[in-house]
């Protein structure tokens, strides 16, 4: 008879036994000649259960908290270069911010609720708030996500010569319409499966929260592959170094989004074989909980504007350490004239945000991107 | 044959001493137990069930506690007459209380499940198509931006 799974730590696929004697009685323990039914291989792996299940817990806190300390940097160097502010930079900042709300959340929601039985067992409203909250900013992240692949489809394959986007809609689709799905299934678990804190995730009504953020990533990256495919058929022949110049732009997004999303693919298939289950529960864990860090990682330190930025500031800030005693104008007006050199050729390196001024500001340029308006709609 | 002399009534007083004892101790665990558990467990529950009414006695909420209490109490007996707990009187004792009082409760009344799927499916279908409404009103929106300039 399979082990009852009523409590979690016990293997369901352990069996217990219960033995028929040659008499037709059931065996009886000789200590104590009672009926007794083998029950030992059920808890046999309890104590390795239930500390695997506290490293995965300590596994997530110390996740996000990486993820709030990478995204927090990322937004302060966001926030104290100027120079980097464009309208993609804008998309990121707020997909940052979704990021770290969404990490502090599931930090408190870890901590006070699932580690704390006492609160499951009063069962609060509380709770359920914070699980209601703790829905619609994850909602937020994956919105957040498609806001940025929608903009790249407009900027790239709808109309080249984008002007400034109005932002008003990704701002609405990123924060106002996660309320949508995570209300009803507020509204629904309430009704039909209101059990304490709703921490159960043994129901189907999660998929109410799931399915469109499953739906949002499968558009996002149909929208992702449709950039590609334009890329690769219209300027492939004519403006390779711009199409490079895209693609890398690309490249970025269309890493994260299999990597944000593969997590709800594989989710239901945990193996049956105990080892291969631990390692999928570790996998799974680092695919749900390290996303902020990734997010920051490809999208800010790996930036390659950003990391000129930086290396510069760093080149102005040893330059003005060195020459603080010589105040000279002439060096000072050296270093500027230094910067904007460097300047120039930086938009042939693939950069976020040159590609929106590639399209409007740069008069050098204008002539290449007539050539291109005329290749996408010939 | 006479009537038995002193030394066999003696004998046989003993004897019949320690079978009835040997018994008692037997029925400690049987009859005794069930006594017990009858007259000092189930009247005061069954009390507590009358009082709460028959049309809560399906509900979970209600009747935790008291069935808590029941248990409690059958266990107490049992520690108080040195027999193990549990035990197939107490069994069978829980199967008679089972009978009566929760014959007519739900099977899955005490047990949260996911609502039906004529129910279930819209909970989950609907916010899919909102979502896919409202990107194509975002991508529409951010295209005629366009158109206008």
């Amino acid at each position: 008879m399979d082990c009852t799974s009523f409590f979690f730590a016990l293997s369901p696929t352990a069996r217990s036994a219960k033995y028929c004697g040659e008499d037709g009685q059931w065996f009886r323990h000789p200590d104590t000649n009672r009926t007794w039914s083998n029950y030992t291989l059920c808890n046999e792996n309890t104590k390795a259960k239930l500390k695997s299940a506290y490293i995965l817990f300590y596994m997530a806190i110390v996740g996000h908290a990486l993820s709030i300390a990478s995204l927090l940097i990322s937004l302060a160097i966001f926030f104290y270069f100027r120079s980097l502010s464009c309208q993609r930079i804008t998309l990121h900042k707020n997909l940052f911010c979704s990021f770290v709300l969404n990490s502090a959340l599931t930090i408190i929601y870890l901590v006070a609720v699932v580690n704390n039985p006492p609160v499951v067992a009063r069962n609060p409203v509380g709770c359920k708030v914070l699980h209601f909250l703790h829905m619609y900013m994850l909602g937020c992240n994956y919105f957040w996500m498609l806001c940025e692949g929608i903009y790249l489809h407009t900027l790239i394959v709808v109309a080249v010569f984008a002007e400034e986007q109005h932002l008003h809609w990704y701002y609405l689709l990123g924060w106002g319409f996660p309320l949508v799905p995570a209300s009803i299934h507020a509204v629904a678990r309430k009704k039909y499966f209101d059990d304490n804190c709703w921490m159960s995730v043994e129901t189907h009504l999660l998929y109410a929260v799931h399915g469109p953020i499953m739906a949002a990533l499968l558009v996002n990256l149909f929208f992702l592959l449709n950039i590609i495919r334009v890329l690769v058929t219209k300027l492939r022949d004519t403006h390779r170094a711009e199409s490079n110049m895209y693609m890398k732009a690309v490249r970025a997004t269309l890493i994260l989004v299999p990597l944000l999303g593969i997590q709800f693919v594989i989710c239901p298939w945990r193996p049956e074989n105990r080892l291969a289950g631990e390692v999928y529960e570790y996998i799974m864990h680092i695919l749900m909980h390290y996303q902020g860090l990734l997010v920051a990682t490809i999208f800010c330190f790996f930036n390659g504007e950003v990391q000129a930025t930086l290396k510069r500031q760093w080149m102005q800030y040893k330059t003005q350490l060195g020459q603080r005693r010589k105040d000279h104008c002439s060096m000072r007006s050296a270093s500027y004239t230094a910067t904007s050199i460097t300047e120039e050729p930086a938009f042939m390196y693939h950069h976020d945000c040159n590609s929106e001024h590639l399209n409007g500001r740069r008069a050098e340029d204008s002539e290449l991107v007539a050539l291109k308006l005329g290749d996408m709609y010939a | 044959m006479g009537p038995p002399t002193g030394a066999t009534q003696r004998r046989q007083a003993l004897l019949w001493f320690i079978v009835v004892s040997q018994c008692v101790s037997a029925l400690g665990c049987g009859s005794h137990y069930e006594f017990g558990i009858e007259d000092l467990c189930l009247a005061k529950f069954r009390l507590d069930m009358h009082e709460l009414g028959e049309r809560h006695w399906c509900s979970w909420e209600d009747t935790v506690e008291l069935y808590g209490r029941l248990t409690n109490c059958t266990n107490l007996v049992a520690f108080k007459l040195g027999c193990f707990w549990p035990n197939k009187l107490v069994d069978d004792f829980f199967i008679r209380v089972h009978k009566h009082y929760f014959q007519d409760c739900s099977l899955s009344g005490r047990l949260l499940k996911d609502p039906p799927n004529r129910i279930l499916g819209p909970f989950i279908v609907v916010p899919i198509l909102v979502t896919l409404l409202m990107t194509g009103l975002v991508v529409w929106r951010s295209k005629r931006s366009e158109g206008i300039v």
